[in-house]
């Protein structure tokens, strides 16, 4: 007894630590997001401010960091990864599904071969199949001589599409296969034996069957598309993607902006999360009615019941959750407003940072250093963007300061 | 070739338009996105690294050249092999295993208890709140490890701030982060398979093991691991390939002395210019990969068809 | 408007094993026909064969005397009932019924005319919008068999379909069935385990027992003058009486049995010799029990080691003298109050209403 409570209490706190790892990380940058701060930091805590998310900071030491709203990088980055999500959501999810189909009428012998080749791609390294794909096309573009060939072979759009279509029809495969599995075959010979052609039976009663199938893969194609980096790094070429704008951005210098993107993709997919599970709530509820007309028997609607009330205690728990953030988050701004907010306390910690600044210019004009000085401590020095500049990759992707 | 490889006959069973949409679509896929590619990039590995034009030329011919210089180095070092490399080569396979097993030992209590003790609604919660970090792109996910972790970081404030320390910790440097930010990036692939695995094991046996007087180690030991072991080969399998691979968390928590073996070929690629090398790098890559996952296989007898997503 | 069809010396192989073996049929239009067998006798194999989703590996299937060979199930004239209904389930009961004159192209307000008519027909009227999820056991039944009728097809092949049904239901299905063959005049080929099935709804029924036809003909000659000891098992139930002949005689043959010698009826078609091992079957009903007439030829001494109450018959267990179980039935009419569970008595049966079939293989249970 004794020891069983001495496990759970160790379980629960382990689940704890677990749990706070996960998350910590990722609450402290939604903190750092708000913190009008040059490196996202949440002490010393400057300034309550929304400027990471509109228009950042253009600095006295003449360093512009810019916010969501306004860094058209970013924007084109997203432009990007919508276009390149949209033509791969368009091919690996019909190639997904004529492999899936296809499985189910290669004799059982094959079917372990087969299977084995369409999950291959997923097994390779995402890097490995971006190059490859630059590689052959940079080939092919050659070949082709001027003119469209090489056009397209060298289009970073053109083969990032190509490059992440080869892993994500893996995932659409293995979506198809699975609903595949559940279906009743009979369904394709009673409709050849009413009289439908073959093609008929497949528009007709397969690909309604597939309807859901459909659209899980087109989703999940999509995201791994829009959040893929390894494969996409090396096929975007001249291009960029949201990730790729993100990693740059990320090696060059370290700014609250990507905080503000990073939460404002976690409230966005908490949002869609949420929404998606009420929808699925209220087609079951309505699924459940359709059912409770039909039954009869009272013990049974009433097990119907339960379960559905059962079910309610999730959401409940998530709304409160979400409604505690937005009153603490509304709380806290509240408090802070009169002290730390507003435009005013920007520009007085800017008009101290900007004298530091030049001081700081005068001592190294005068040549009055001692080494303790050079190395970081009154001067700030270089330790804010941790080293970036031993990286010698770190030009890259840059293309310049705005 | 219908009878041969198919149950039915193919442009019978259906309709010739939609088996011909079919047989586009799987040869597109298989041979033209999966095939020629990595085939294509075989054959550039053995090539010399030439300009475009002089393709084809007198210039353009088979050599080892590249797998070479990733053992033995340039011709012009003085040293007997290629320590760089091959050191980032070593490093990258040793930490990796690493991290997996470090992924292996801080998932499965949790997925044991998902699994096993948690009631459903309880479980569900956690694996809803499992799932949600993960929504977010590895990259922000290391950002945000990175802020934690810079010499600037918020760690490092909060130590010095509070005076125990004077100086921050290198964490970065010293690679901790990197460490730290691989075992967060791949959880939820070694979760998973875990938790699917252990789920279908009937606790009763657990309970049975207890009741005879095993210990709780050793009940696991026997009872539980053997069970979960389709689940443990395919997560720790998983999580192996893309540490070894990955790409975007080194970007963002390794120190520019310390490269990973991806980061390599990257350089190979779009710093030096030099493809063929960046493929011969990459074959080597796709070699450890596969002989790993293969190896795996046979040691515990598992088989292909245990990707999970 | 009703077809024949003909199957002609049909074997059905799958690798070096016979689903169907020399199978020769010849089933009128307008006919209601039943392949009666136990599972795995080949019948869903031959229905498979006339709907043309299974090649036949030898012979020919003809439907209205036209060589089927070649026509896929989508072109013949035929419609199949399958055993799990296969409705559709993302369709409504309406799109279901008229699906087949969907896939002709068919104008939408045609087809749902035709869907309300053939809803009326199967008694559903009003109910075209619903899901098939919401219908009963019954209801899918009379939906697919209205959906496999849309098309008028020539001929109406049924899988089993009344196996999933409780009894009461399927009492009614079967008068149903009946009753809508009569009106529609289709050609109804159906399928079944079940002999009571085959018997009251079929015109005539063919016997099937691994692979091959054991009998063919209307229901009453099948059951009153079976040819192969398992017709006279399989359908209804039978006593067998071993032994051996010794005597033929125009129509009529007498064989002995460690119980006694009886006298049988033999069919003309039947060839036994003096000294052949042969059974004699005896109908549990038409054993009667014995008590002070004498006009049966036929009689033997039994133990009652059962006596069982089905409601309208009274079953009795009894084992004779040489150790056989025998069965009879008495009418619950019938007082046999004084019959116990050891009673010895005595049982006699008609020639004529019995009959005697060379040694040969039993329906297992």
């Amino acid at each position: 007894m004794r020891s069983s409570y001495a496990m759970n209490f160790l379980m629960g706190i382990y689940i704890l630590v677990f749990f706070t790892y996960l998350f910590g990380p990722l609450i402290i940058m939604s903190f750092t997001a708000f913190n009008s701060a040059e490196f996202p930091a949440i002490t010393p805590w400057e300034c309550f401010s929304f400027r990471w998310f509109n228009e950042g900071k253009i600095a006295y030491d003449g360093q512009h960091l810019a916010g969501l709203l306004t860094d058209w990088r970013l924007h084109d980055g997203l432009i990007s990864s919508l276009i390149i999500g949209a033509g791969v959501v368009c091919l690996s999810v019909p190639i997904g599904m004529a492999a899936a189909i296809v499985l189910t009428q290669v004799k059982s012998q094959l079917r372990d071969i087969y299977y084995s080749i369409s999950i291959m791609p997923v097994l390779f390294p995402g890097v490995i199949i971006g190059i490859s794909t630059v590689v052959l096309w940079d080939r092919i573009a050659g070949l082709g001589g001027g003119g469209f060939i090489s056009d397209v072979g060298r289009n970073g759009i053109f083969l990032t599409i190509l490059a992440q279509t080869c892993f994500i029809s893996t995932y659409c495969f293995l979506i198809f296969v699975a609903r595949l599995q559940r279906f009743d075959q009979t369904q394709e010979e009673a409709a050849l034996d009413l009289g439908a052609s073959q093609t008929q039976v497949f528009f007709k009663i397969l690909i309604p069957y597939l309807a859901p199938a459909i659209a899980s893969a087109a989703v999940i194609a999509f995201l791994a598309s829009f959040e893929n980096y390894n494969t996409t790094v090396f096929s975007i070429l001249s291009d960029q993607t949201l990730t790729t704008v993100i990693a740059s951005k990320v090696r060059l210098g370290i700014s609250p902006a990507l905080s503000a993107l990073a939460l404002t993709i976690i409230a966005l997919t908490v949002i869609a999360a949420v929404t998606y599970e009420i929808l699925r709530r209220r087609q079951e509820r309505k699924y459940l009615e359709s059912q409770e007309e039909f039954v009869k028997e009272k013990a049974a609607s009433s097990r119907v019941n339960k379960d559905y009330k059962a079910g309610f205690k999730v959401p409940k728990g998530i709304v409160a959750l979400i409604l505690l953030v937005i009153i603490g988050s509304y709380v806290a701004t509240q408090i802070v407003k009169n002290d730390l907010y507003g435009n005013s306390c920007i520009e007085a910690a800017d008009t101290l940072k900007k004298s530091k600044f030049l001081d700081q210019l005068q001592t190294l004009e005068s040549n009055q250093l001692s080494d303790e000085d050079l190395q970081g401590g009154s001067l700030g020095g270089n330790q804010d963007y941790g080293d970036i500049f031993g990286d010698p990759t770190l030009f890259q992707d840059f293309g310049g300061f705005d | 070739m219908k009878s041969l490889f198919f149950t039915q006959p193919f442009f019978q069973k259906n309709g010739k338009s939609v088996a011909l949409f079919f047989l586009v679509a799987i040869v597109f896929w298989f041979i033209f996105l999966v095939i020629i590619p990595q085939l294509y990039m075989l054959d550039l590995s053995f090539r010399a690294n030439i300009p475009p034009l002089e393709r084809g030329g007198p210039k353009d011919f088979y050599t080892l050249e590249h797998y070479r210089h990733f053992i033995f180095g340039s011709k012009t070092s003085a040293d007997a092999y290629n320590f760089v490399d091959l050191g980032v080569f070593g490093r990258t396979i040793l930490v990796s295993i690493f991290v997996t097993i470090a992924n292996l030992a801080f998932c499965y209590p949790i997925a044991f208890y998902i699994a096993k003790i948690a009631t459903p609604s309880t479980a569900r919660l956690l694996i809803v709140s499992l799932i949600i970090p993960f929504w977010i792109n590895e990259l922000l996910r290391s950002f945000a490890l990175r802020i934690l972790f810079a010499n600037e970081g918020v760690i490092n404030n909060v130590l010095t701030g509070i005076g125990i320390l004077d100086q921050g910790i290198l964490f970065i440097t010293y690679d901790v982060g990197l460490y730290t930010g691989l075992i967060y990036a791949y959880i939820l692939l070694m979760m998973f398979p875990l938790y699917n695995a252990i789920e279908s094991l009937d606790i009763n046996q657990v309970e049975a093991a207890k009741d005879l007087g095993s210990s709780t180690f050793r009940t696991h030991w026997r009872v539980v691991i053997p069970h979960a072991k389709p689940g443990i080969v395919s997560g720790c399998t998983m999580v192996f390939m893309l540490t070894v691979g990955a790409l975007a968390t080194p970007v963002v928590l390794s120190s520019p002395n310390t490269l990973w073996f991806p980061q390599l070929i990257y350089q190979w690629f779009n710093l030096n210019d030099n493809w063929s090398r960046g493929s011969a790098y990459s074959i080597i890559l796709l070699i450890v990969s596969v002989v790993f996952v293969l190896t795996m296989m046979r040691i515990f007898k598992v088989r292909i068809g245990e990707i999970i997503r | 408007m009703s077809a024949g069809v003909e199957l002609k010396d049909v074997s059905v192989t799958f690798g070096s094993f016979f689903a169907a073996k020399n199978v020769n049929v010849k089933i009128e239009g307008g006919e209601f026909f039943s392949f009666l067998g136990p599972s795995g006798c080949g019948k869903t194999t031959l229905l498979r064969a006339i709907s043309g989703f299974q090649d036949p590996s030898k012979g020919q299937v003809l439907i209205d005397n036209k060589d089927m060979l070649g026509i896929g199930p989508n072109k013949r004239p035929t419609s199949l009932i399958f055993q799990n209904l296969a409705l559709f389930p993302l369709m409504t009961v309406a799109e279901n019924i008229a699906f087949s004159l969907e896939v002709r192209g068919v104008s939408k307000s045609e087809r749902m005319k035709r869907a309300g008519e053939l809803l009326e027909l199967i008694a559903l009227e009003g109910q075209g919008d619903k899901k098939v999820h919401q219908l009963s056991g019954g209801q899918k039944q009379r939906v697919a068999i209205a959906r496999a009728l849309a098309v008028e097809p020539k001929v109406l092949l049924l899988d089993e379909p009344l196996s999933a049904l409780d009894l009461k239901l399927r009492q009614r299905m079967r008068t149903e069935l009946r009753e809508i063959q009569k009106r529609v005049n289709i050609t109804f080929i159906y399928i079944t385990h079940d002999q009571g099935e085959a018997l009251t709804m079929s015109d005539r029924i063919a016997v099937m027992n691994e692979g091959e036809l054991e009998q063919i003909g209307p229901c009453d000659e099948v059951y009153n003058n079976p040819l192969t000891p398992f017709v006279a098992t399989f359908v209804g139930e039978n006593n067998p009486l071993f032994g051996n002949i010794i005597d033929v005689n125009n129509g009529e043959a007498k064989i002995e049995t460690s119980d006694g010698n009886f006298i049988s009826s033999i069919d003309k078609s039947t060839k036994l010799n003096v000294g052949d091992e042969a059974i004699s079957f005896v109908r549990p009903e038409s054993l009667f029990i014995i008590k002070n007439d004498n006009k049966f030829q036929n009689k033997f001494r039994a133990k009652i080691e059962n006596i069982e109450f089905e409601g309208n018959v009274k079953n009795f267990y009894a084992s004779l003298n040489s150790g056989s179980k025998i069965k009879f039935s008495v009418a619950n009419a019938i007082d046999t109050s004084e019959i116990e569970i050891n009673s010895q008595i005595e049982l006699g049966f008609d020639i004529n209403k019995s009959i005697i079939l060379p040694k040969g293989a039993l329906a297992t249970e």
